[in-house]
């Protein structure tokens, strides 16, 4: 044994020194010696399955894998004898006997993949040039080393049907080579343990129990699985033939307020891509399902507006952008300053939202600003996350309580921060209906009685003032609180409640008692940013100025909160995405948007997150400053820049988030409780998850058919009780409305209660959550 | 058959058998016969494990089994000291007699045949194996006897059964 705890090994009749406790394929790593292997994966488990990394061991019987054998001292290794190639070679071979491998050994194969020259009439691959993971395969690169150019053994095909019908990936299995490193990234790395290895020998399959969909198994679509494949079996809808990226560029995402680090893949100036921080082949897990898959399909949507647009009197026509501004500049010139509302969306970059308050201050001159996610409930739940603590810290806690946290599709850094700390033993305490992906890890879940949420957390502050005797499901929550320091992460749902005001005043007393910490969920990208660097109007104040007639035009940013069009003069809609179907706006001017435009995005906790732009968006398609550069001049103000330079001077030092004062009359909010006679309980959700004002589920065909819209989910065990299937309609009756819906079947929704997600401003039922009964229409 | 007490049969094994899931796992199938679909929710939540896990478990093991069995598993040797005896046409002779294949369970739930690789006692090949009990030396004649033998019992206690209601 050597100093440092470092050993000497022999390698090759070279000796060297490494760290002890390494296994020898790292150790061969380390010092630059190629072994070939296909199941290891750095971060997970050793495997030992692919079998290629045999190495031979002085005093050791029989070849041990180098991925599982750990060095010793004196140890004496040869990693490329002749019999061990000659049995790498065989080994290969087996593996190929059942994967289709003819473009591998095929004399042709560099021809063809340059002319494509064979045109074949199959639906599934039988060789590499029909391959989605073509020169990117690692059992491909395996071959190219090993030089295989026959195989010996007889060829065996599965011809497993190839399973296209869960979102955003496809599996063919007759590609698998059993490596099991998705399911081991699954288990081990995001702890969802969705799949798994069925069955055995040849007859084994990989995926969820029973032969469920991923859908219905709860699969997050993280994507984990799909990059560590190393072969071509699990591979992207939107990326499938896009071949190899050029160009891996760090960027991040914008779609809530997490706002995580990730590589955006390009080739040819297009994203084809998007993938956590790390190799590309290893990495995975680390994003939601929005991040790995929607972005990419949000900057690359067909429904993009892409030219300028007038609403002529015969309708709706292309026009220049010259004839645009002229339009806008000779709207905005007649304009009075103060009857100009302008909108802002938050997920606009913080230079796109100084540059649009400097134009909306000095050139049109209006105080009227906002932005339609400023409702009453959400001031006084950003006003709570002034005290968030950073999400690093949600590990070092004590215990942990989430409160309306659902996190199956969102927040995978908060919901993979719970996850590895409740492995390590730390408390984990869920409130709320969800069944979502922490919900395995939490050693209590408690669901507050329907109506009395308020209730609920008001009893837990009275029994810390006064010692007031509570219910033993609350003496839980006591407990957390009492024998450490917890934090309590809260989740957006409970901004829908009726009662949210009151339960977010008493979150705020529970914390300023315990001296908990807190986390709160941002779903809104730049938020923070938007908040800290302009002084909105409550989005209400707008709407009673507008229907009070004191607002004429509205010049919407990227943000579109009307459905209908409301009654004013003159509309300008100025957003990457095209304008709802009846708000008929009278100028449409396309932006840049993320990817294409570089700038700063703030976290909840000031934390300056860089987007970078990638690719270059087509020439009629101008950037938001660019925009307001032109106008500006147009209207006079030549002076006022709208660079970068100049704009990043005007972003505050410190940046600290400022809310309006809102005063709205208290209302008596009426709550129902749970009766027999109406046994479920309703939660009605509103839409959260947007991106420049548009709906993400409306946008992407993947998320619309995970989380869909004006429709009821309800759990399985409910369903069968009323022989309810998926797709089936149910009348759903409260005491005041009653109203058909359609149905799908998830587990992520505890027994008892059914969710309902909405894209309308205000919700169909009379409160919220709402008691119902359920009654299946026959058909 | 309609599974009933999913929830107390799997709160009994468990109590039983600590959180050690293969042991959980075959007393519920010595409750039923088999591993049914509506035990892995079940299962999978009260011992806090993935359905996923509980399922790769159950359907890696050959003894489990997710479909029903018959009230008698009939299980022939095909090892090679049994196979050379002729362990083989033995197998085909029972299949033919109950009019199903290896695998398969007769439609009055009486009988299930199993081919297995080996039962671990070669010397007194060929084996047959029906509810745990072996029986050596088998020859096809001995076997049909020995089928005749069980179905006989059957009857028994189904004329039992039906002057008791």
């Amino acid at each position: 044994m050597q100093n440092n705890g470092k050993i000497k090994i022999t390698i090759n009749n070279q000796s060297y020194d490494v760290e002890n406790k390494l296994t020898i394929l790292h150790a061969t790593q380390q010092n630059d010696i190629f072994i070939p292997h296909l199941c290891f994966h750095p971060e997970l488990s050793p495997y030992g399955g692919c079998r290629l990394c045999i190495v031979e061991v002085d005093g050791v019987k029989g070849y041990p894998t180098a991925c599982t054998t750990q060095v010793k001292d004196g140890m004496t290794i040869r990693t490329h004898s002749k019999i061990l190639q000659e049995m790498r070679t065989e080994i290969l071979q087996l593996i190929l006997s059942e994967h289709p491998s003819a473009c591998l050994i095929c004399d042709e194969a560099e021809e063809c993949s340059d002319y494509q020259g064979t045109i074949r009439k199959v639906g599934f691959t039988t060789g590499c040039r029909w391959c989605p993971k073509d020169k990117d395969c690692e059992l491909q690169k395996v071959v190219e080393y090993l030089k295989i150019d026959e195989i010996e053994f007889p060829v065996y095909y599965r011809n497993l049907p190839v399973e296209k019908k869960d979102p955003f990936f496809d599996r063919d299995y007759n590609l698998c080579i059993y490596c099991g490193r998705c399911v081991r990234i699954c288990h081990e790395h995001r702890k969802s343990s969705i799949i798994s290895l069925n069955n055995r020998g040849r007859y084994s399959t990989i995926g969820p129990a029973f032969n469920q969909s991923h859908l219905d198994a709860n699969c997050e679509f993280c994507g984990a699985c799909v990059s560590v494949c190393p072969t071509g079996t699990l591979s992207e809808k939107t990326k499938k033939w896009s071949g190899i990226p050029e160009k891996y560029n760090s960027s991040i995402c914008s779609l809530c307020g997490l706002n995580c680090d990730i590589q955006i893949l390009t080739k040819e100036n297009k994203v084809i891509g998007t993938l956590p921080l790390g190799d590309p082949h290893l990495t995975g897990g680390e994003l939601c399902v929005k991040g790995r898959f929607c972005l990419i399909e949000l900057v690359n949507n067909p429904d993009r507006i892409l030219e300028p647009q007038y609403q002529f009197p015969e309708g709706l026509g292309f026009i220049t952008w010259e004839e645009a501004f002229l339009k806008a500049s000779d709207k905005l010139k007649k304009a009075d300053g103060n009857k100009v509302a302008v909108y802002l969306s938050p997920n606009l970059t913080l230079e796109e939202i100084v540059a649009a308050k400097q134009f909306a201050q000095q050139v049109i001159k209006t105080i009227n600003i906002t932005s339609s996610v400023l409702t009453n409930n959400l001031i006084p739940y950003i006003s709570l996350a002034e005290k968030s603590i950073s999400i690093e810290k949600i590990e070092k806690s004590e215990s942990i309580i989430s409160l309306f946290l659902n996190g199956n599709y969102n927040y995978a850094p908060v919901t993979l921060a719970i996850k590895r700390a409740a492995e390590k033993g730390i408390p984990y305490l869920q409130i709320g209906w969800i069944n979502d992906t922490t919900s395995r890890f939490a050693s209590h879940h408690l669901t507050p009685e329907t109506g009395k949420e308020k209730e609920f957390v008001k009893e837990i502050v009275e029994s810390f003032e006064k010692g007031k005797e509570v219910s033993p499901e609350i003496s839980e929550v006591m407990k957390l609180f009492k024998d450490s320091s917890s934090t309590i992460i809260l989740g957006p749902t409970i901004l829908d409640l009726t009662e949210a005001k009151e339960i977010l005043r008493n979150i705020e007393k529970i914390i300023k008692l315990t001296g908990s910490k807190l986390f709160v969920l941002n779903p809104y990208g730049n938020l923070p940013g938007l908040l800290s660097s302009v002084d909105l109007k409550p989005h209400q104040d707008i709407l009673d100025k507008i229907s009070k007639g004191k607002i004429d035009s509205l010049y919407l940013i990227g943000d579109s909160p009307f459905k209908k069009r409301p009654n004013v003069n003159f509309i300008i809609h100025q957003s990457p995405f095209p304008p709802s179907e009846k708000l008929k706006p009278d100028l449409i001017l396309p932006t840049a948007t993320w990817s294409e435009i570089s700038g700063t995005y703030v976290t909840l906790t000031d934390k300056r997150k860089k987007l970078k732009a990638v690719v270059k968006t087509s020439e009629k398609v101008l950037s938001n400053s660019a925009i307001f550069a032109k106008l500006a001049k147009k209207l006079g103000k030549q002076e006022l820049k709208f660079n970068k330079k100049e704009l990043s001077k005007l972003i505050p030092k410190k940046l600290t988030i400022k809310l309006p004062e809102f005063n709205s009359k208290p209302k008596k909010n009426i709550v129902q409780i749970k009766t027999r006679a109406f046994p479920y309980t309703l939660i009605q959700e509103k839409n959260l998850y947007t991106y420049m004002g548009m709906y993400l589920n409306q946008l992407i065909e993947g998320l619309r058919e995970i989380e869909p819209e004006e429709t009821l989910i309800i759990n399985p065990i409910d369903a069968s009780k009323f022989d309810i299937q998926n797709g089936d309609n149910v009348m759903l009756k409260s005491h005041k409305i009653s109203k058909k819906y359609p149905v799908v079947l998830r587990k992520t929704i505890s027994p008892g209660f059914i969710r309902l997600i909405t894209s309308n401003k205000t919700f169909e039922f009379e409160t919220n959550p709402c008691p119902v009964k359920i009654r299946r229409v026959n058909v | 058959m309609e599974i009933t007490n999913v929830a107390e049969v799997v709160d009994e094994c468990i109590q039983k058998n600590g959180n050690t899931l293969i042991p959980v796992l075959q007393d519920i199938q010595s409750h039923y016969n088999y591993l049914p679909e509506e035990i892995f929710d079940e299962v999978s939540q009260k011992m806090n494990i993935p359905l996923i896990d509980v399922y790769g478990v159950a359907t890696f093991y050959k003894s489990f089994s997710l479909t029903p069995k018959g009230k008698h598993i009939i299980t022939v040797c095909m090892g090679t000291a049994c196979h050379v005896r002729g362990g083989q046409r033995i197998a085909e002779r029972i299949a033919r007699e109950l009019e199903i294949e290896p695998g398969e369970t007769t439609s009055d739930m009486n009988f299930t045949l199993e081919t297995v690789n080996c039962l671990g006692c070669c010397a007194i090949g060929p084996i047959i194996m029906i509810d745990g009990e072996y029986y050596g030396q088998m020859t096809i004649q001995k076997a049909i006897s020995l089928l005749n033998e069980y179905k006989a019992k059957l009857k028994e206690e189904e004329a039992d059964d039906s002057s008791k209601s």
